[in-house]
């Protein structure tokens, strides 16, 4: 080996960095800005405090006590106590305003949660339980008297209420949406599904379109009728059909190979992922435009690709975001496509759903937007 | 009205810049139908600019192209216009066939089997057209650019350095192609720095710094620079601190 011209090698990899100020910036500022971006979702994501409704109507505590506790529960910190029935308790629970509803029966504490995020549904249990051991206590330094109906006083009345103990009381949790035989990959793979499908179809587009662009053709084709919405159209229909078929490949690999749990339509799952990933297509194109090269378009990949797997709801559920990173949150294309697709497949949501619908409608938008966006990048100065 | 019709390209004043770059500094010409036009001029002197624009692909700061009485975009949109780029610009992964249909169903060709067929014949590119273009040689991918730009018959042929790169026989052959064209009266704007092509020229115009410097035959060039070819003609009105357009 001869060190010069290793020296060589070396130094003229140096200067092409010196002159590529794109790809040195991506090297040293885009760690950071993903460090930072880790930092904020883990480092300061709060913890939510669970809405949970006391269905008084359910609970077989004396009347007295009943509302006592639920009164007590209502202030408690570790949640955010409602008081209603039990069907009032399951509907806000349905639309997503509630995290569990909570009622006395026997000797048990029942819990019914929402079930759908098992990050969500881990902590919703524990707070439940605190909250109630706040309540007993609140409710037994508050003094006697609310134990008259049953003659025992304070908080060891609460306990010989309930025939339980109120430290360790025996909760039985249900789950409105998947169950217990609900492996993590059950819940993960609405998410799974839609990053794949949108990472490779993003990158495969901006490749493709970018290479028009730098072999020239895209200049001959600029000189033909050809307009630049027929060209952005037509690139979108020939990349649709792929990434179509990729969506039907991955459904069916995920739903008949891993075997993950589902409770909606299959076409709705692939009507869901073939909006979104049309979308990808266009944002493909669009970021080509940006590139002068292929190494430098794969450097979006990261820019693109990384703040939706924070900030979508791919690994941190959107409402434990802090509240400052929930508008980037908002305008993330797998946010919808997540949330869409985690309603359809385990909530069994139909395309009709209002929800679904929304997301649907704002995959809509953002891939006609983005594809807008590609029209105009491509920068034919009409003479 | 007569007079108008005669004339292929027109451009009065031109101009366009890059930054801080003049590429065309107050540009004016006049190709006539059914001519060879040769834009002859060093490197950077505006003549792929000029080209570009003319095939309605870079917006004029100032001044006016016209193209056969209309705009180089609607004479673009008409198909009027072939325009072969300097680098081949064809689809590496497709045949040869593939990528004149292509080419074919953009320009709206009718009977297309059949144009592509007698395109492939006059190119002399008819035993290659199932190969992919990533096999074929930079010579023969050269005839399938040419190919793709005469496949719709245009009216006007824009050339940008057509023969560059390209070995002399072949460089021949293309010629008497495009002398063909004229005969029937297709009008071409071929740039080039190659001597040989642009006395091939029907007339040339001496471009630098984004203006034409001169104008003319090569035999009025020639004279007119007291030279004694077109070579140390074009150095000696290059060289020249000012000059004023003949012919």
């Amino acid at each position: 080996m001869n060190p010069r011209r290793i020296v060589a090698v070396a130094r003229r990899i140096a200067l092409g960095f010196r002159r590529d100020h794109r790809s040195l910036a991506l090297l040293l500022v885009a760690p950071l800005v993903v460090l930072t971006l880790v930092g904020l979702v883990w480092g300061t994501t709060a913890e939510t405090i669970p809405n949970v409704v006391f269905a008084t109507d359910r609970s077989n505590l004396p009347a007295p006590i009943a509302t006592r506790l639920s009164d007590a529960m209502t202030r408690v910190t570790a949640v955010h106590g409602h008081v209603a029935t039990f069907d009032e308790g399951m509907a806000a629970l349905r639309d997503g305003s509630a995290d569990a509803v909570v009622w006395f029966q026997g000797s048990a504490l029942h819990v019914t949660i929402e079930g759908s995020d098992p990050l969500r549904s881990g902590s919703i249990g524990g707070a439940v339980q605190k909250a109630l051991v706040e309540a007993v206590s609140a409710l037994g330094a508050g003094g006697g008297d609310s134990c008259s109906a049953t003659g025992a006083g304070g908080f060891q009345c609460v306990g010989v209420a309930l025939g339980m103990s109120v430290t360790a009381p025996n909760i039985q949790i249900e789950r409105l949406y998947g169950s217990d035989d609900y492996t993590l990959l059950d819940y993960l793979a609405p998410v799974l599904i839609a990053f794949f499908a949108f990472f490779f179809i993003f990158l495969l587009s901006a490749v493709s379109f970018l290479r028009e662009r730098t072999s020239g053709t895209l200049e001959r084709l600029m000189a033909t009728p050809l307009r630049r919405g027929e060209l952005v159209v037509g690139y979108l229909a020939g990349f649709s059909i792929f990434a179509l078929l990729q969506a039907v490949v991955i459904i069916a690999f995920t739903v008949f190979v891993l075997k993950v749990h589902y409770t909606g339509n299959l076409a709705t799952i692939f009507i869901v992922e073939a909006v979104m990933v049309i979308g990808a297509v266009s944002l493909g194109l669009l970021v080509s435009a940006a590139a002068r090269n292929e190494l430098q378009a794969v450097q979006f990949v990261p820019i693109v690709l990384l703040p939706q797997v924070f900030l979508s709801g791919l690994l941190i559920p959107v409402q434990q975001l802090p509240d400052y990173l929930r508008p980037i949150s908002a305008v993330l294309p797998l946010t919808y496509a997540n949330e869409a697709l985690k309603a359809v497949m385990i909530k069994g949501a139909a395309i009709s759903d209002t929800l679904v619908l929304r997301d649907l409608g704002v995959l809509v938008l953002f891939g006609a937007i983005v594809a807008a966006g590609a029209i105009a990048s491509i920068r034919r100065e009409v003479a | 009205m007569k007079f108008q019709d005669a004339i292929a390209v027109r451009a009065r004043g031109v101009r366009k810049r890059f930054g801080t770059v003049d590429a065309l500094n107050g540009l004016d010409l006049e190709v006539r139908r059914g001519e060879i036009y040769g834009l002859l001029g060093p490197n950077g002197s505006g003549k792929t600019t000029f080209i570009r624009c003319v095939a309605g692909l870079v917006r004029v700061d100032a001044g006016t192209i016209t193209l056969l009485g209309v705009s180089p975009r609607q004479a673009v949109a008409a198909g009027r216009i072939g325009y072969m780029t300097q680098a081949a610009a064809l689809y590496a992964d497709l045949s040869v066939d593939e990528n004149l249909a292509f080419f074919a169903r953009l320009q709206d060709v009718p009977d297309t089997a059949t144009r592509i067929e007698e395109t492939l014949r006059t190119v002399e590119l008819l035993d290659r057209r199932r190969s992919i273009v990533s096999t074929l040689s930079g010579g023969l991918r050269t005839r399938l650019s040419l190919a793709a730009a005469l496949l719709h018959r245009p009216e006007l042929l824009l050339l940008d350095e057509p023969t560059v790169g390209i070995d002399p026989v072949l460089r021949r052959e293309f010629w008497t192609h495009f002398r063909e064209l004229a005969s029937r009266g297709v009008t071409m704007l071929v740039s080039s720095h190659v001597m040989d092509e642009a006395s091939r020229c029907d007339r040339l115009g001496l471009i630098r710094a984004g203006r034409v410097l001169a104008e003319g035959t090569a035999p009025e060039l020639i004279a007119r620079a007291g030279a004694r070819d077109l070579e140390s003609a074009f150095l000696a009105l290059d060289s020249a601190p000012a000059a004023g357009a003949i012919g």
